[in-house]
């Protein structure tokens, strides 16, 4: 019997904060436990916006706070807008929130496009020779000359970045050595003109806001302890993270955007542990090599996005066909054809589930966090290599981009199964406890009785590598009887299908057992169901709507597919409304739901490239909340 | 215990149309096999579509009969997670030529370790006779009724531009020489492609008899690290000649992943776990 005991994720276990790492240093008259603030950095794509965000965040990060970034850049190399928020929080940040506290607008563009973001009273820094400040303003202004003081300094315009990183630098507090050994650490490589220019440029940012006398909010004080506890990482480096982990040792990949980070990674990681990673000259290839690698014994990966999973669809049915483990990740875009290739979406739910000639099984992951990337991926890897099946995780661009504070996992808790053996449990990883799963081998002694797809309780047979003496077979995507011998027979057919959707059930009955996914008052009316990255948002706005008095239960299923049904309908039961958010136009989880379920609910959809906010949804769930409960709602 | 033929055949019995010039390509490469004294379960057979892509389900390997044009990256795939393992990558002129064409160029770029066995009969046989690639100028076919007004490609000069490190035509008519050029391929270390003329009886446009007053064995001289020799030979069409026009020496897909790993993989202090602490430390 295969059964792999699923435990809840205990995702209050990262709520806490950590008293250990240090007391934190604050000016005025703010408490501790109420920090939250985010700064937004906007400018002109190719201007170092981000990677000047990039490095306060890291500075952020190595504090007693949590740190939470979001990021759009343009297709573009040069041009085009291009911003970076960074949310810094005393305790785990679900998503980039509503609005900012700090602005820093490098253009005109940068302070249009962003102005309304910033809270009343919140504070504006902008170069006056660029922006022009049209209407009155509730807000602390300084204004710095990025470009004046850049040039000043190092003769060029380029570096106007490191000249508001100075500038943030000392508005936070940071020493200046912090910030000067950062920009050694980052540019180290280019040499010293670079260096000396790099740090010019910073000077010229942390002297002018010292000397402009900015009033400090807060002082982040680095923290040796976090650095050795925290990563500061993306989601597409969380999926790299947890493939490796997951004992993945083959990568095949075509670059695509936003999914390119995640090969990049794994392109750099692989060699380092020992495996391979080869760039092919198309998705298909990519997924081909995957399957051989597979074939061959090895657990595999592909990272893409739309276009390229579209691409990958036939030998994704070759996989399902084979009962081939693998995993491919999809970091979704906006689309559909080359649509918004640098914007976010959660518009290929529906492909991943059901887009190949025919029906072939696959499993559906969508983890929620940046954290949560890197848990699910060895997750995926576990299903898959239990199963025998693809499985497809769904990641998207502002999930893969943003980058957040993680608790460093302890190896120490990684376990291997014995994969001899089946029916032992396997629980869902966690920073508590990782186990790792492989296929179940056909036992060497018992190879006289060998059948590659033999139909079993569970649908999964046990299988061979290449080596073993005896173990030879056919594998193929022709229809084949247990063998492997093709049979185009009418009961076979039926028979072998049976088998590989017999898989999914296995599945399926597993999560039944798992504790609740949902979160919230059981005698809440109101239920919103959600996936992948809108997770955060959606949690910020139960807080957001209880303030209000308004309850609702939120689920939010990492295994899109199967989903457990009798969990689901747990859930529903009571419930007078139920809302679907996501982040697509046609809503694909809703007609998924919809279809399994039986129910009408109510539909949230973002398709603008850019994540749904939490305030977007508490709007939306106010207006439900005014239909199923008017009077326990409190009068805005 | 000595090996036989018998080893290398897989219970499943070939169901190609009888004088189907792949029944003595299968036996040759499980005679090449035998000669060699190669395991079979060390042996990865990879197929395409198409009559030819059947020849993995009779052979005793562990045989993958994959999806059409992608017997090449999937067998690239096999080889570069098992260097140790025999690789074959089967498929015919539709296959290798039509849909999956691209795929050649860039395992050649790599040098995979593979044995490409590149099935010509000039027509979609399986599908029961349409035009492939290979398929003469003027020819009547299913879909050309009116005749083939394309030009048909030339494989061999294509893979000596590709810098292919192992290049040879095999007849396919004739086992004895194809066992051998067979036996040469597979003991190449490097990517090597035989390319096999094989009549298809049902839809005739080659037959062994034209095969034989066609094809002409390459000079016993003729000296095969050299390209432009081999190119102009390859280009021949008076006689077509048979044999290994190329063959070099370069590194493998195995070489380059190998010392990429022997560059930045350091896992001297207790292996795995210690290389995967570094890395993740690496995004403190």
């Amino acid at each position: 019997m295969l059964i792999i005991a699923e435990t809840k994720r205990v995702l209050k276990n990262f709520m806490h904060t950590h008293p250990e790492m240090g007391t934190l240093e604050m000016e005025g008259n703010q408490n501790h436990s109420e920090t939250d603030f985010a700064i937004r950095i906007g400018g002109e794509g190719g201007e170092g916006v981000i990677s000047a965000g990039e490095l306060f965040a890291q500075v952020a990060a190595r504090t007693a706070y949590q740190v939470f970034t979001y990021i759009t850049y343009p297709a573009e190399i040069k041009g085009g807008f291009s911003m970076i928020q960074i949310r810094i929080k005393h305790e785990k940040i679900y998503s980039m929130g509503s609005t900012v506290d700090y602005l820093i607008a490098f253009n005109q563009q940068a302070y249009d496009v962003t102005i309304k973001d910033l809270k009343p009273g919140g504070t504006l820094i902008y170069d006056p020779d660029e922006v022009e400040i049209k209407e009155d303003l509730n807000a602390e202004c300084y204004p710095i000359k990025l470009t004046k003081l850049v040039v000043d300094a190092t003769g060029a315009k380029l570096g106007k970045n490191v000249v508001a990183l100075g500038a943030l630098g000392h508005l936070f507090g940071v020493e200046f050595g912090v910030l000067e050994k950062l920009i050694k650490d980052r540019y180290g490589a280019k040499g010293g003109d670079v260096i000396k220019n790099n740090l010019n440029a910073l000077k010229a940012g942390y002297f002018t806001a010292e000397e402009g006398n900015w009033e400090k909010k807060f002082k982040l004080v680095s923290d040796t302890q976090a650095k050795e506890h925290y990563m500061l990482i993306s989601g597409n480096e969380a999926v790299a993270l947890g493939a490796i982990a997951a004992g993945c040792r083959f990568v095949a990949g075509y670059p695509i955007t936003p999914a390119t980070p995640i090969f990049e990674t794994l392109t750099d990681l692989m060699p380092k542990v020992g495996g391979r990673a080869i760039q092919l000259e198309d998705e298909i290839a990519s997924l081909s090599a995957c399957i051989g690698a597979s074939f061959a014994g090895e657990k595999a990966i592909t990272p893409t996005s739309g276009p390229g999973l579209q691409l990958m669809g036939e030998q994704l049915n070759l996989a399902s066909m084979l009962e081939l483990p693998l995993v491919i990740v999809d970091v979704q875009r906006g689309g559909p054809s080359t649509g918004l290739p640098t914007k976010t979406e959660q518009s290929d739910l529906k492909f991943a589930i059901y887009g190949t000639s025919g029906e072939a099984p696959r499993v559906i992951l969508a983890p929620s966090s940046v954290e949560d990337c890197f848990y699910q991926t060895i997750r995926a890897f576990n299903i898959s290599e239990r199963l025998q099946m693809p499985v497809v995780v769904l990641t998207d661009q502002s999930i893969g981009y943003r980058k957040a504070t993680v608790r460093m996992p302890d190896l120490s808790k990684i376990i291997e199964v014995d994969n001899s053996v089946s029916g032992e449990t396997i629980s869902i990883p966690s920073p508590e406890k990782i186990e790792l799963a492989s296929r179940i081998q056909m036992d060497p002694e018992k190879l006289n009785e060998y059948k590659r797809f033999l139909d079993t309780a569970t649908g999964v047979s046990p299988i061979t590598s290449p080596g073993l003496k005896g173990g030879q077979y056919l594998g193929g995507g022709l229809e084949h009887d247990e063998t492997g011998k093709a049979s185009y027979l009418p009961d076979n057919h039926l028979k072998m299908m049976r088998k590989r959707f017999k898989k999914l059930e296995t599945l399926t009955h597993i999560l039944e057992k798992n504790p609740p996914e949902y979160e919230g008052p059981e005698e809440a009316k109101i239920g919103v169901i959600g996936w992948g990255s809108t997770e955060g948002a959606i949690r910020e706005a139960r807080m957001l709507a209880e303030q209000r008095g308004i309850l609702f239960r939120h689920l939010h299923p990492k295994i899109l597919s199967p989903l457990p049904e009798s969990q689901v309908r747990n859930f529903l039961a009571g419930l007078k409304q139920v809302i679907i958010v996501e982040e697509n136009f046609t809503g694909q989880f809703a007609h998924f739901v919809k279809a399994k379920f039986g129910i009408k609910p109510i539909e949230i959809h973002k398709s603008e490239g850019v994540p749904i906010t939490p305030e977007e949804i508490f709007t939306g769930i106010e207006k439900v909340a005014r239909i199923v409960d008017e009077k326990n709602i409190a009068r805005l | 215990m000595k090996k036989t033929l018998q080893d290398y055949k897989s219970i499943i019995e070939p169901v190609w149309c009888p004088g189907c010039g792949d029944y003595g390509i299968l036996v040759s490469i499980q005679r090449a096999l035998l000669n060699l004294d190669i395991d079979p379960e060390n042996i990865v057979s990879v197929s395409g579509i198409g009559c030819s892509g059947r020849l993995s389900h009779f052979l005793n390997t562990y045989s993958l009969h994959g999806t059409h044009g992608r017997a090449v990256p999937t067998a690239l795939g096999v080889k570069a997670a098992h260097p140790e393992l025999t690789v074959f990558a089967v498929g015919g002129d539709g296959d290798g030529l039509g849909i999956g064409g691209g795929h050649i160029a860039h395992a050649s770029r790599k040098n995979v370790d593979m044995n490409y066995l590149l099935i010509d009969n000039q027509i979609y046989g399986l599908t029961k006779g349409q035009t492939s690639p290979t398929s003469p100028l003027g020819v009547k076919t299913k879909t050309s009724p009116h005749g083939v007004f394309e030009d048909t490609l030339d494989a061999i000069p294509i893979f000596l531009s590709y810098d292919v490190s192992f290049v040879a035509r095999a007849n396919g008519v004739d086992p004895k020489s194809l066992t051998q050029i067979l036996m040469e391929a597979i003991s190449h270390k490097g990517m090597s492609i035989v390319y096999i003329l094989s009549p298809c009886r049902t839809f005739p446009l080659l037959d062994a008899k034209g095969l034989k007053a066609i094809l002409q064995p390459l000079p016993e001289d003729h000296p095969t690290d050299n390209k432009m020799v081999a190119l102009e030979r390859a280009y021949s069409d008076q006689p077509i000649y048979t044999g290994i026009f190329y063959q070099v020496q370069k590194p493998t897909l195995e070489d380059r992943l190998q010392n990429v790993i022997t560059k930045v993989c350091d896992n001297t202090n207790g292996g795995d776990k210690y290389s995967l602490d570094k890395v993740l430390k690496s995004f403190a």
